[in-house]
């Protein structure tokens, strides 16, 4: 089918300035460079309450967020903070924070206003339509109380956690919106990390310097995660309890949804920490109850190498090898490695970490949010990794490791990454206490930039500056059948004689949530011949022609 | 170590004039002066006509050691021994034979019953401490060597030995007071590399380090050096020059343990799966039957594809050691790959009941704040 005007809705001021001649850097130029705080206007920073006892969830924050709060077309920030908990009060101003894209570069808090500053003490964010009314609704993790925040369309939110019961207790970490059982309304997934304990708090004591440290998970409980079904009413429903994720303990920090087998139905797959990670195959409807099988020590994801757990933390997932497959992600502690499984087709993946450099270079680092995305917009997914060590004092046992680490940056040869950190510019040479990671276009030049949280200090944003050359289709997927986001949503792309596939993957990073849009690169191509898309639930292809490239375009689920 | 013994002593009563005998001679000449082919090759010559001669097995057998070949040497001491049962020397040479054709267990056999028959011999003793050390048998050690280590106060060996073992053991207290005499013949680079091991069984890796470092700085050839260098940096991140000293702890000693498995995982880790394999094959003749080399060597076969040669190995390990966690997950990985789920699914099932029982284990113990 071809797009009426209708269909294709040029968004405002989208794609103005975007041409390709802005896409041609200045050569040697670095692929991303920081926009300060001075230039942004984001004064923010993160507040992670360090304290002498040191508290775990001290060093776990904080998560970040893209999101068009306003549907302005212009993706504004969110920025998650620690808060009162038993065991800590903050001072005056602590809070998240949520940023308004001003479309010139910079931004403006509207915390205030909106009325999502939190006051739990936070740890990550999921965003989500979860009424399919065309506004982004945010969802707070936290160690204490979860937070759900209803957009009420003008600019505000609604605290409507207990209304939705979604009152979660515990310590809960990342969070995916999804549709599991693709009767068009996200359901969330939510990580629980360890038990800690309700007024005491465990302690391993001090250590080789006579101080507290941040006790290593593996001495903490673990504990089930939760998946919620979205009940169409503004309710939800917690229906884990009867499949493998309610009988899988474990110490959740990552997750991201997907569909490993490409069965239309979504996946889970969760990193956890000190434990084995899980993977959570959707079976659909079995014995009149909808059901997940917790299948990743037969899928060879649970375990490192050498049989052991590891310390999994940031996940993701995508079609690296471009096989029409899906392959994960997870990064671990230093020492462990990260890994990179690539989908067998059959359930079963293989680590592919070191045919790839993941192994080598991430051997001494910690990770933990990352993306697969395409920063250069030749088609082919790349990937970054935000890393830091999670012990404040770790350079103190491991000369070799540091607290604060370097940012990596993975090109996508033709199916082998490379490690391109070095061109990655001056924020790829400096080292940060990194947490979350989101990946979005905040000033609508078809380049993906990105914002990285820092524990206990202001966040990283990078803009884009790659890709000379390139061209690109933005595009905004508008679901009206399945869930209003379209996660889960195939899409395939030809142009320059190349066909390309993605998926439209829900979560993954660590604590984060990205821009729901997905930019497709058309490398040099000056055109795209068409774009077809499978909306969740299946159903034949709705094929797109005639898109303008370089430019943002909504495409409406055809009924 | 000592040298291996040529026995010369007999020569002159050789017969001069049997033309025999002269080549017998003539070949002991040519050890003597350092043409070990030649020498080869007239013990040969005369064993053909004469193959009953303990003296000329035991020649053959250390000129063959000499160039390496001892899987030949041990051949020809084994018969000088059938000849000549209870021959002190050779038996010595046989032992040494087998340790520097790595065969540990073996050559720890052969001085164990030198030791046992001459127990004031010091040579077959440290022999044997050496090799019980490589097997990993540290209780074994400190209880041969303590009553020694008091008549001998002085002796850097025995102390290096028997600091080694009671390190390793844990025994932190009295492995000080071997560490304290060894430091008051100065700083050496043994009492280093016994500071640095007691630190790294301590797990105070980066002071290990600068002890370690400093030993191979002081003495590179010294035995072991590399191996725990090599783990030091392994312990603070640096596995490309872990890599590099355990590739150095085997130049000096092929069958160093240790540094064959440590280099064995890094290898494989780096897709070097043909290099981790030789490493473990040496490794398991220094120990045979070693559950841990073992299991490497299983994982290397698994990441090798070969799932089949691994599981039978992976059998035995879980049937040997039950509460192996790790090898009953590799074992599962094998049986899900083999297509066998109920077998994986049983493997599964105690990888969580064990896992279960760590847990709560590690729970035990903390303190509330």
């Amino acid at each position: 089918m071809k797009l009426s005007r209708r269909e294709v809705l040029a968004m405002a001021g989208v794609g103005m300035t975007a041409g390709a001649g802005m896409l041609r850097g200045a050569e040697g130029a670095p692929l991303f460079e920081e926009v300060p705080a001075s230039v942004s206007g984001i004064t923010w920073t993160h507040d992670n309450a360090m304290s002498k006892e040191h508290y775990l969830p001290e060093a776990l924050g904080p998560g970040v967020a893209f999101l068009d709060y306003d549907n302005d077309g212009w993706m504004d920030i969110y920025l998650v903070n620690s808060g009162a908990c038993d065991f800590y009060q903050p001072g005056k101003g602590t809070r998240n924070a949520l940023y308004k894209n001003n479309r010139d570069g910079t931004f403006t808090d509207v915390t205030e206003k909106a009325g999502v500053g939190g006051g739990t003490f936070g740890m990550g964010v999921a965003v989500g339509d979860f009424d399919n009314d065309g506004w982004p609704d945010i969802f707070v993790t936290s160690y204490g109380k979860c937070i759900l925040y209803k957009n009420n369309r003008d600019g505000t939110f609604t605290d409507v956690t207990k209304k939705a019961g979604l009152e979660t207790p515990g310590w809960t970490t990342s969070a995916v919106w999804f549709d599991y059982d693709n009767d068009g309304r996200l359901d969330l997934f939510l990580c629980s990390f360890v038990d800690y304990g309700s007024s005491a708090h465990l302690s391993c004591g001090d250590n080789k310097l006579g101080k507290r440290y941040y006790c290593i998970p593996r001495f903490f409980k673990p504990t089930a995660s939760y998946l919620y079904h979205n009940n169409g009413d503004g309710t939800f429903t917690e229906v884990g309890r009867h499949t493998d994720i309610a009988r899988s303990l474990g110490k959740g920090l990552g997750v991201v949804a997907t569909d490993i087998n490409n069965d239309g139905r979504m996946d889970l797959f969760v990193a956890n920490d000190t434990v084995q990670n899980f993977l959570y195959a959707n079976r659909g409807m079995v014995g009149g109850k909808w059901q997940f099988e917790e299948i990743a020590l037969a899928a060879e994801v649970a375990f490192g190498e050498q049989g052991q757990p590891r310390s999994g933390m940031g996940v993701d997932a995508a079609d690296v090898f471009g096989t029409g497959y899906q392959d994960l992600f997870v990064a671990n502690v230093d020492q462990e490695m990260f890994s990179l499984y690539r989908n067998q087709k059959d359930e079963t993946f293989r680590d592919a970490a070191q045919a790839n450099g993941i192994a080598r270079s991430t051997r001494l680092l910690s990770g933990w949010g990352l993306k697969f995305f395409d920063y250069d917009n030749d088609g082919a997914v790349d990937l970054i990794l935000a890393n830091g060590h999670p012990d404040d004092m770790i350079e103190n046992y491991s000369p070799a490791v540091r607290y604060r680490e370097p940012l990596l940056l993975f090109h996508n040869d033709g199916g082998k990454l490379r490690d391109v950190s070095e061109a990655g510019g001056p924020a790829f040479g400096r080292n940060w206490p990194a947490r979350g990671l989101a990946v979005g276009d905040f000033d609508n030049d078809g380049r993906l930039d990105v914002l990285v949280g820092n524990n206990g200090g202001a966040p990283l944003l990078l803009r884009n500056r790659a890709g000379a050359g390139n061209h690109w289709v933005g595009l905004k997927l508008e679901g009206v059948r399945c869930n209003r986001d379209a996660v889960g949503a195939r899409i395939r792309w030809s142009a320059g004689g190349v066909v390309r596939s993605r998926m439209k993957t829900g979560g993954g990073s660590y604590l984060s949530s990205h821009d729901p849009r997905e930019v497709l690169g058309l490398g040099s191509a000056g055109k795209v011949d068409w774009v077809e898309i499978v909306w969740p639930g299946g159903g034949k292809a709705q094929r797109v022609e005639g898109l303008v490239v370089d430019r943002y375009v909504t495409v409406r689920q055809a009924v | 170590m000592t040298s291996l013994l040529i026995y010369v002593a007999l020569a002159g009563l050789l017969a001069q004039t049997d033309p025999t005998e002269e080549t017998l001679k003539q070949a002991i000449g040519l050890h003597q002066r350092g043409d070990v082919e030649g020498a080869i090759q007239g013990y040969k010559n005369y064993l053909a006509v004469r193959p009953n001669s303990p003296l000329a097995r035991s020649n053959l057998g250390a000129a063959l050691a000499r160039t390496g070949r001892y899987q030949e040497a041990v051949e020809q001491y084994q018969i000088a021994l059938e000849l000549q049962p209870g021959n002190a020397g050779v038996e010595l040479n046989l032992g040494l034979a087998w340790y520097k054709a790595g065969e540990t267990q073996r050559a720890a056999e052969a001085f164990g019953k030198i030791h046992e028959k001459a127990p004031d011999q010091l040579q077959p003793t440290l022999l044997l401490a050496d090799c019980w050390l490589a097997m990993g048998r540290d209780k074994d050690v400190i209880r041969l060597l303590t009553p020694l280590g008091e008549q001998r106060p002085d002796d850097l060996a025995v102390a290096y030995l028997l600091g080694t073992a009671l390190a390793r053991d844990g025994q932190i207290v009295p492995g000080q007071i071997i560490i304290d005499r060894i430091l008051r013949k100065g700083d050496t680079a043994e009492a280093r590399l016994l500071i640095g091991t007691t630190k790294l069984r301590a797990q105070e890796y980066p002071a290990a380090l600068v002890d370690l470092a400093k030993a191979v700085e002081m003495n590179p050839k010294l035995p072991e050096v590399y191996t725990y260098y090599g783990q030091a940096l392994l312990r603070t991140g640096d596995a490309p020059h872990a890599t590099e000293a355990f590739r150095k702890a085997l130049e000096a000693n092929p069958n160093d343990f240790g540094s064959n498995m440590q280099l064995a995982i890094l290898l494989k880790e780096e897709g070097k799966v043909e290099e981790a394999l030789r490493c473990l094959r040496r490794a398991l003749q220094v120990r045979p039957g070693d559950p841990g080399a073992r299991y490497q060597m299983a994982t290397v076969l698994l990441r090798d594809g070969k799932a089949d040669e691994a599981r039978a190995d992976l059998e035995q390990i879980v049937k040997e050691s039950p509460e192996f966690t790790e090898a009953h997950v590799t074992l599962a990985t094998v049986y899900y790959r083999l297509k066998r789920k109920a077998d994986g699914d049983k493997e599964r099932s105690i990888v969580q009941k064990l896992t279960a029982a760590a847990q709560a284990k590690q729970q035990q113990g903390i303190n509330i704040k």
